[in-house]
């Protein structure tokens, strides 16, 4: 069955090229910017790759001054002229992302003395751009700290509580029951945004305000649910049976419970702490009203992309490095993950 | 980025065992286990919600009062147009996402060289995280960004366009566009996992008889995918009332306003006023509202019941 005429094999491989394009190339864009030097951002056409060199004209001038242009897609421009090599140096840093010693760039253009203009051809400085982000965003290591921390939290919390519950709902009868599983849809549904201000206030009266404990308490209120959903329906797959005949071979429910049914749950506990992690590690809208000094990554972040309208390469650099370990989590955990979607293969 | 959880709702096999005659001590079992979520909500969740609840019916010196807070949340800057786009913004983008995922799945489902490949691509976006999708997306909406670059290189348009200007339905476009590149990897996902896991014998069936490919799929594909597309549908619809985020980092405050825009621009750039907080409440109160009636009605219209926690 399922043969296809040729028009239909070309109209899918033209559907599937152009998925295939509008996923890579803004990415293949996104990683050009994360590595582009100050001239390479006001550049158009912009490059689709990264560029790994920088390439500038210099012409000396009588007084010993060296004139530096620059083409930035439209020919050559001047740029700068001096012969301070402070100057040179700063100004190759900032615009070009190279860090080369003044004394060594003068020494490099003095040979333009004898041949006339020419050409000099640098490598660009790649982790510039990191480490600017935080050399400019002055908290971004403890912020990056502050994110594991809270993730960490959220992940615990959720993960006690919500497989506690899924278990109980997946194993128990009660006359409840109904009313707090659509109760949990609801706590899973309502907007976070707008418990947040009231959570502030309860916060502070607890101590917690400006806490990772506090952040990570309101950021496990959708995953406690959520887990709750997620294992309840795994509970109910691991059949009752196994249960029952570890208890029968002398285990007690504690026991049984760590020994059989916590195992076999492995995946849906995975997929749960994922989906509690990424909460806790992307949001920002919560970490703005319940922080004030021990901001998380994602919000320093979120804050370098307003404040800063020329350097928005450093805040691409610092989304970089957020992107990294949610992107490592996923890795080591998707086996599991995996196993959740249905053994979907990717 | 958002995740969707709802291929976890597909409910698993398993049967539940009622057990006649429970003791006493057992029947209050169940609740004892769940005292710690219990004690957890009431103080985290609920008494936020209720302390809310209270803000939007107090005015500023306590008093109880029915319409005043809403009457200022009506009056406010650009509450309407915010309702407006959020009822554009979720309509269409769920609309398009289930088209896009559907296409996608049915066509990586298929068996051929490089599938597996191009699925991985496929789900590259759901790992980006929203402050790097935003900044892709600003870099490249901007006058000399990637997307003119794009669009000049094959001829599309002959003079760089300013996105970034685009106001009204025009900048709720781009983010419902921005969204979709974002969020539809997630939705086709669930729609896979329904596909592949579909018996091939049925199609095989339907196919021996004599029906055709589209009759295949309306009549033998989409049955069988209706309760994944059910609940991912709405927990999407859920999701897209509340998009915010996206429209804030990439166009700013106010040039797409949205509800909980809104709230968090009250929240974030004016707050301290008396009035501003009160209208931040009034406003999560009412997507909240807007959310559950939203849901209420499309579980009715899919006349759907909740399966998990073994009720069926």
């Amino acid at each position: 069955m399922d043969r296809l005429n040729i028009i239909q094999k070309a109209v899918i491989s033209i559907i599937l090229s152009a998925m295939v394009f509008i996923v890579v190339v803004p990415l293949l864009f996104f990683l050009s910017t994360t590595f582009a030097s100050d001239v390479e951002m006001s550049m158009f056409p912009k490059p689709l790759l990264p560029r790994m060199t920088v390439t500038v004209k210099v012409v000396p001038h009588d007084d010993g001054q060296y004139e530096i242009f620059y083409d930035s897609g439209d020919g050559y421009r001047s740029i700068i002229t001096t012969k301070n090599p402070v100057k040179l140096e700063n100004h190759f840093r900032r615009q070009y992302s190279v860090t080369i010693p003044g004394e060594k760039l003068m020494e490099d253009f003095s040979r333009a003395r004898e041949t006339g203009p020419a050409e000099f051809t640098y490598s660009k400085s790649l982790l510039y751009n990191f480490r600017q982000f935080f050399a400019i965003v002055t908290n971004s290591l403890p912020a990056l700290k502050n994110s594991i921390i809270a993730s960490l939290y959220t992940i615990l919390i959720s993960l006690s509580l919500g497989s506690l519950a899924g278990y109980v709902m997946a194993r128990y009868d009660f006359r409840l029951k109904n009313i707090i599983n659509v109760s949990l849809l609801i706590v899973r549904m309502f907007p976070v945004v707008g418990i947040s201000i009231p959570m502030a206030i309860l916060l502070i009266r607890f101590g917690l305000f400006d806490t990772l404990i506090g952040l990570a308490l309101l950021y496990s209120v959708p995953n406690i649910a959520l887990t709750a959903w997620i294992t309840s329906s795994i509970f109910i797959g691991i059949s009752k049976e196994l249960e029952e005949a570890s208890m029968v071979f002398g285990a007690n429910r504690f026991q049984t419970f760590m020994r059989i049914t916590l195992p076999l749950a492995f995946p849906a506990l995975a997929a749960s702490s994922m989906y509690a992690f990424l909460t806790a590690w992307n949001d920002t809208i919560s970490a703005l009203i319940l922080t004030d000094r021990n901001q998380t990554l994602a919000l320093v972040v979120y804050k370098a992309i307003g404040t800063t309208t020329s350097g928005i390469q450093y805040a691409a650099a610092g989304s970089v490095i957020l992107i990294l370990p949610a992107l490592v989590f996923t890795f080591i955990i998707r086996k599991y993950v995996s196993q959740m979607w249905g053994n979907v293969e990717f | 980025m958002d995740i969707h959880p709802s291929h976890f709702f597909i409910p698993k096999g398993g049967i539940h065992l009622r057990e006649p005659g429970v003791s006493n001590a057992k029947r209050i079992m169940p609740y004892l286990l769940l005292l710690p979520v219990f004690i957890y909500y009431a103080v985290f969740w609920l008494a936020p919600v209720v302390s809310g609840i209270i803000e939007v019916f107090t005015d500023s010196s306590g008093r109880f009062t029915l319409f005043d807070n809403f009457d200022l949340m009506l009056q406010s800057d650009q509450f309407r147009q915010s309702v407006l786009n959020t009822a554009a913004f979720a309509a269409i983008s769920v609309v398009l996402q289930y088209f896009l995922a559907l296409m996608l799945a049915v066509l990586l489902n298929r068996k051929f060289k490089g599938a597996k490949l191009l699925t991985f691509v496929a789900m590259i976006p759901m790992a980006i995280t929203p402050t790097a999708v935003a900044i892709l997306w600003k870099t490249g909406l901007v006058k000399e960004g990637w997307i003119n670059t794009v669009l000049l290189f094959f001829n599309i348009v002959e003079k760089p366009i300013v996105f970034l200007n685009a106001e009204g339905f025009m900048a709720v476009l781009l983010i419902i566009l921005i969204d979709t590149w974002t969020v539809t990897p997630s939705v086709m996902i669930i729609l896979l996992a329904g596909l592949q896991g579909m018996q091939k014998d049925l199609k095989e069936a339907a196919y021996t008889f004599g029906a055709g490919k589209w009759r295949i799929f309306t009549d033998i594909t989409l049955p069988i995918l209706k309760p994944s597309i059910i609940t991912s549908v709405l927990l999407r619809l859920i999701a897209a009332i509340q998009v915010w985020a996206i429209a804030v980092m990439v166009l700013g405050y106010g040039k797409a306003p949205f509800l909980v825009e809104r709230i968090a621009f009250y929240v974030d750039v004016v707050p301290g006023l008396g009035t501003s907080e009160k209208i931040a409440f009034t406003l999560s109160f009412t997507t909240t509202v807007i959310v559950l009636l939203v849901t209420v009605l499309y579980l009715k219209a899919s006349k759907y019941k909740t399966r998990v926690g073994g009720n069926r």
